[in-house]
C-alpha cells in the first residue's frame, strides 16, 4: 500500500512530501526522503521486541508502570520533565500540564542546542520569516555554523538554494550560497563562498560584520583576529547589505559554543542592522522533527520556551537555573520524566550521572541509553509513524503527522494522560 | 542580632526570600522560626531547617552551607545580613538598601538589578553578578558591589548604575550591553569584556583582548578613579599599589551602540 504526502518528523525541515510504501506490516520504502528520513522510517516501523512497560528492567503492564511512575513522580519535591523535541505538540501540552500538577521543572532539548536563541530573541527580538519565503524570495542564502548537507540533507534542496521560487525563478543560478563555518564541511561544496573563521571568533565576525553594516570601518588586525581579511569581510557585508532578500540560517556551531546566547544576540543584531539596507532575514536550523513545537507549546502555555520552573505554582524561567544540565549537576533533582530522548547519552557526565541515582522514567519507542537506567520505561509508538499528531517546522510553521502504520503500544500522549490522571489522584490526597 | 543556623540540609532549592531584616524586624524567634520557605514544590517553615535565636533586631547571621538557600535578602531595604558560609543563588537580587556581608561565596545573579545597599562577597561570586534577568532591560541600578576573589560571567551584564569592583578575574562578556556605571576588574577580564556598552567604565588592571568595535583614544589618569579607589579602600578593599595614581590607556567603544562608553586599561610601564 502506498500514502503520498507522509510528513517525515525526523528533523526540524518536517518533509511533507514523502511516498510511504506499506508491505506486510512494515514500511519498505520512503520515497523522497533522504538518507536520514529514510532510516528514520525504516528503522522505527520495524517491529519492537519491548514490553510495553518495564520496572527495574522487569516486564509489567501498562497499568503497574503507570502506578510506579505516578509515584516516584507524585512524591518529588524537585522533579524535571525533560526531551520531547521528537513527539507531538498534543503529548507536549500533557508534560507541560504534568509539569505544573508536580510543581516541577520542565525543559526541552532547546536548552542545549537552540535555547541561546530564544534567550537572544527576549533580548533583542526576532527578525524571521517562513521557509516559504526564503524559497520565494531570498538571493541571498548564509548558513553560520550549521552543516546542512549532513544535518538536515533536504533543506538546500527543498526550502532554501536549489527551489524556483517567485521571484527566484532561475532557482539555484538566482541565489548566492555562503558558508561560514570553523572547518570545511560537505555543505561546502555547495556554497559559492566558503568563509573559514578561526574557532571560538563567531561573535567576533558577527560583531565586525555589523560595524561594517553600521557604516564603521575596521581595521586589518581586527580581521585577522576573526581569520579572515578584510576584503572578505567587506565583500560580505556588501552583499548582505546589497541583496534583496538574505536570510542567516544560525546553526550550533553559533549556539553551543563560548558565548552561546550573546553570539545568537550578535546575529539577531546583525539582521536588525542589516534590514536598514535590504530586506533580512534570521531562522536557526532547529535539529529534532518538532523541538520548534516544544517551544511554541511550552511559550503559549508559560510563556517562556524552555528552561520553566513550576515549583511556586507559576511558571518561572531562568535558564541556568531551571534548565535540565543545571538541575541535574547541581543534584536538584530527585526524579526524572524523560520523554523521547536520550540524555543519558547526550548530556555531560555529571549530569547524565545523576539520572542513574534519582528514580527516571522513560517513554521511547526503543531502548536507549537512558532506558537501561530508567526505573520505569514505556515502550510508546512513534508519532508520524504510529500515532498522529502535530509538529512545528523549523520556522514554526505546524504541521499534522499521519499514521501509516497500526502500533500495539500506546503514544506519548496516552501515557502521558494516564499518567497525569493518577498523579492528579495521588496529589490531591 | 538574629542568628539562623543551618540545622538540616535541604534536599531541594529552598527558597529564602523570607530572610530579610524588613521581614524579621521586631518579631520574636518563635516567629521567625514560622516563616514560610517553599522547599522545591513543597510549602516548609524557615524553622524546619534553621535553628533561629535572637531578637528581631535589624541585624541578620547566618550560619552554614546555603548554597541551596536561594534569594536570600532579596529585595531587602535595610538593615544588616551577615553570611558565615556560602549562599546560594540571587542572594540580595533586586535589594534597595542595607548591607549583606558574604564570608564565603556567592552564587549565580548576586546582586542582580540591585537597585541600592552594598554587598560585600569575601569569596568567588558565580554568574551574573549584578547583571540583569534574561529579557531584563536593566541590571544592577544603584549601589556597590564589592568581591575579593573571581567572578563568573557577564558581571555586571546591562547594568544602569552603581560600581561593581572585582579584585581577581572576571569570566566572559564583563559588563556587557552595560548602559551606564562603573565596573573595575583588578585581575584578568574574560573575553568580550564591554560588547555593546552604551556609556560607563569599565577599568581593568590587566591586559585585555578587545573586541574589533574599540578603538584606542588616549593615555590619561582619569580623577574619578581616585575617588572609586579611596571609597573602596574605604569599604575595606585592598588597593594594589600605582593603580590609583597611574596612567590608563583608554579605548571608547562600543562603536556598534553609541561609541560613548569606555575601557581603562592600565598601562603597567
Ligand atoms: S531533510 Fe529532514 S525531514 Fe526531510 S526527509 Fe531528511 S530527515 Fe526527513
Amino acid at each position: 500500500m502506498q500514502f503520498d504526502n507522509v510528513v517525515c518528523a525526523f528533523c526540524g525541515c518536517d518533509c511533507d512530501d514523502i511516498s510511504v510504501t506499506v508491505e506486510n506490516g512494515r514500511i519498505t520504502q520512503a520515497r523522497n526522503a533522504c538518507v536520514l528520513g529514510k532510516t528514520w522510517f525504516l528503522s522505527h516501523s520495524a517491529p519492537a521486541h519491548l514490553p510495553v512497560a518495564r520496572i527495574e528492567g522487569k516486564t509489567a503492564s501498562l497499568e503497574q508502570g503507570i502506578e510506579a511512575a505516578a509515584r516516584y513522580l507524585a512524591q518529588s519535591r524537585y522533579p524535571l520533565i525533560y526531551g520531547l523535541s521528537s513527539t507531538s505538540c498534543e503529548a507536549q501540552r500533557k508534560s507541560v500540564e504534568l509539569a505544573e500538577v508536580l510543581g516541577g521543572c520542565i525543559d526541552c532539548c532547546t536548552s542545549v542546542c537552540h535555547g541561546p536563541s530564544g534567550m537572544a530573541l527576549q533580548g533583542v527580538g526576532e527578525p524571521t520569516c517562513t521557509l516559504g519565503e526564503v524559497k520565494n524570495r531570498a538571493d541571498l542564502v548564509i548558513y553560520w555554523g550549521s552543516n546542512p548537507a549532513e544535518s538536515h540533507p533536504r533543506h538546500m534542496t527543498r526550502y532554501a538554494v536549489t527551489p524556483k521560487g517567485m521571484f527566484v525563478p532561475e532557482g539555484r543560478k538566482g541565489r548566492t550560497v555562503v558558508l561560514v563555518d570553523v572547518r570545511r564541511t560537505p555543505s561546502a561544496r555547495t556554497a559559492d563562498i566558503f568563509l573559514q573563521i578561526r574557532p571560538g571568533k563567531d561573535f567576533e565576525a558577527l560583531w565586525a560584520l555589523q560595524a561594517l553594516a553600521n557604516g564603521r570601518e575596521l581595521d586589518k588586525a581586527g580581521a585577522a583576529e576573526i581569520g579572515l581579511t578584510l576584503e572578505q569581510l567587506n565583500d560580505l557585508a556588501d552583499r548582505m547589505m546589497h541583496c534583496k532578500f538574505g536570510v542567516l540560517f544560525v546553526g550550533q556551531g553559533l549556539t553551543q559554543t563560548r558565548g552561546k546566547h550573546f553570539n545568537t544576540s550578535a546575529a539577531f543584531l546583525l539582521v536588525r542592522a542589516l534590514n536598514r539596507h535590504a530586506k533580512f532575514a534570521l531562522m536557526p536550523m532547529r535539529g529534532h522533527g518538532n523541538v520548534a513545537g516544544v517551544d511554541n507549546v511550552l511559550a503559549w502555555q508559560t510563556g517562556y520556551p524552555f528552561g520553566v520552573n513550576f515549583s511556586m505554582g507559576y511558571p518561572r524561567f531562568n535558564p541556568g537555573e531551571y534548565t535540565v544540565v543545571d538541575v541535574l549537576s547541581r543534584g536538584e533533582a530527585d526524579a526524572a520524566l524523560i520523554v523521547a530522548s536520550d540524555p543519558a547519552a547526550s548530556l555531560p557526565g555529571k549530569a547524565a550521572r545523576r539520572l542513574a541515582e534519582i528514580p527516571t522514567i522513560t517513554l521511547d519507542a526503543h531502548e536507549s541509553e537512558t532506558t537501561k537506567i530508567a526505573k520505569v520505561a514505556f515502550a510508546t509508538a512513534t508519532a508520524g509513524i504510529h500515532a498522529e499528531g502535530t509538529v512545528y517546522r523549523m520556522d514554526n510553521i505546524p504541521i499534522r503527522l499521519r499514521k501509516v502504520l497500526p502500533s500495539n503500544y500506546p503514544s506519548d500522549e496516552e501515557v502521558l494522560s494516564l499518567l497525569l490522571a493518577r498523579v492528579k489522584e495521588l496529589k490531591a490526597c | 542580632m538574629t542568628t539562623l543556623t543551618l540545622k538540616l540540609q535541604p534536599k531541594a532549592p529552598l527558597e529564602g526570600e523570607a530572610i530579610t531584616p524588613d521581614n524579621f524586624l521586631g518579631k520574636p524567634a518563635a516567629a521567625i522560626a514560622g516563616l514560610p520557605a517553599m522547599h522545591g514544590n513543597e510549602p516548609a517553615l524557615l524553622g524546619d531547617f534553621f535553628q533561629v535565636d535572637g531578637d528581631g533586631s535589624e541585624e541578620i547571621v547566618l550560619v552554614g552551607d546555603l548554597r541551596r538557600v536561594k534569594s536570600i535578602a532579596a529585595g531587602m531595604t535595610r538593615g544588616t545580613v551577615i553570611i558565615q558560609g556560602d549562599a546560594g543563588m540571587h542572594l540580595g537580587a533586586g535589594m534597595r538598601g542595607g548591607e549583606i556581608k558574604v564570608y564565603g561565596n556567592a552564587g549565580d545573579w548576586t546582586g542582580a538589578e540591585l537597585a541600592g545597599g552594598k554587598i560585600y562577597i569575601r569569596g568567588n561570586a558565580g554568574h551574573g553578578l549584578g547583571g540583569a534577568y534574561r529579557g531584563s532591560r536593566r541590571g544592577m541600578n544603584r549601589g556597590l558591589i564589592i568581591v575579593d576573589g573571581n567572578a563568573g560571567n557577564e558581571v555586571g551584564a546591562v547594568m544602569r548604575r552603581g560600581v561593581i569592583a572585582v579584585a581577581g578575574n572576571a569570566g566572559d562578556f564583563t559588563g556587557a550591553f552595560m548602559i551606564a556605571g562603573s565596573l573595575i576588574v583588578f585581575g584578568q577580564m574574560g573575553i568580550r569584556a564591554g560588547a555593546g556598552l552604551l556609556r560607563g567604565s569599565i577599568v581593568s588592571l590587566k591586559p585585555a583582548e578587545l573586541l574589533p568595535t574599540y578603538r584606542y583614544a588616549c593615555t590619561c589618569r582619569p580623577d574619578f578613579l581616585n575617588l572609586i579607589y579611596q571609597k573602596l579602600k574605604r569599604e575595606g578593599m585592598s588597593i594594589p599599589d600605582g593603580c590609583a595614581t597611574g596612567a590608563y590607556k583608554r579605548y571608547s567603544g562600543d562603536f556598534n551602540r553609541s561609541g560613548k562608553g569606555e575601557i581603562l586599561i592600565y598601562d603597567q610601564r
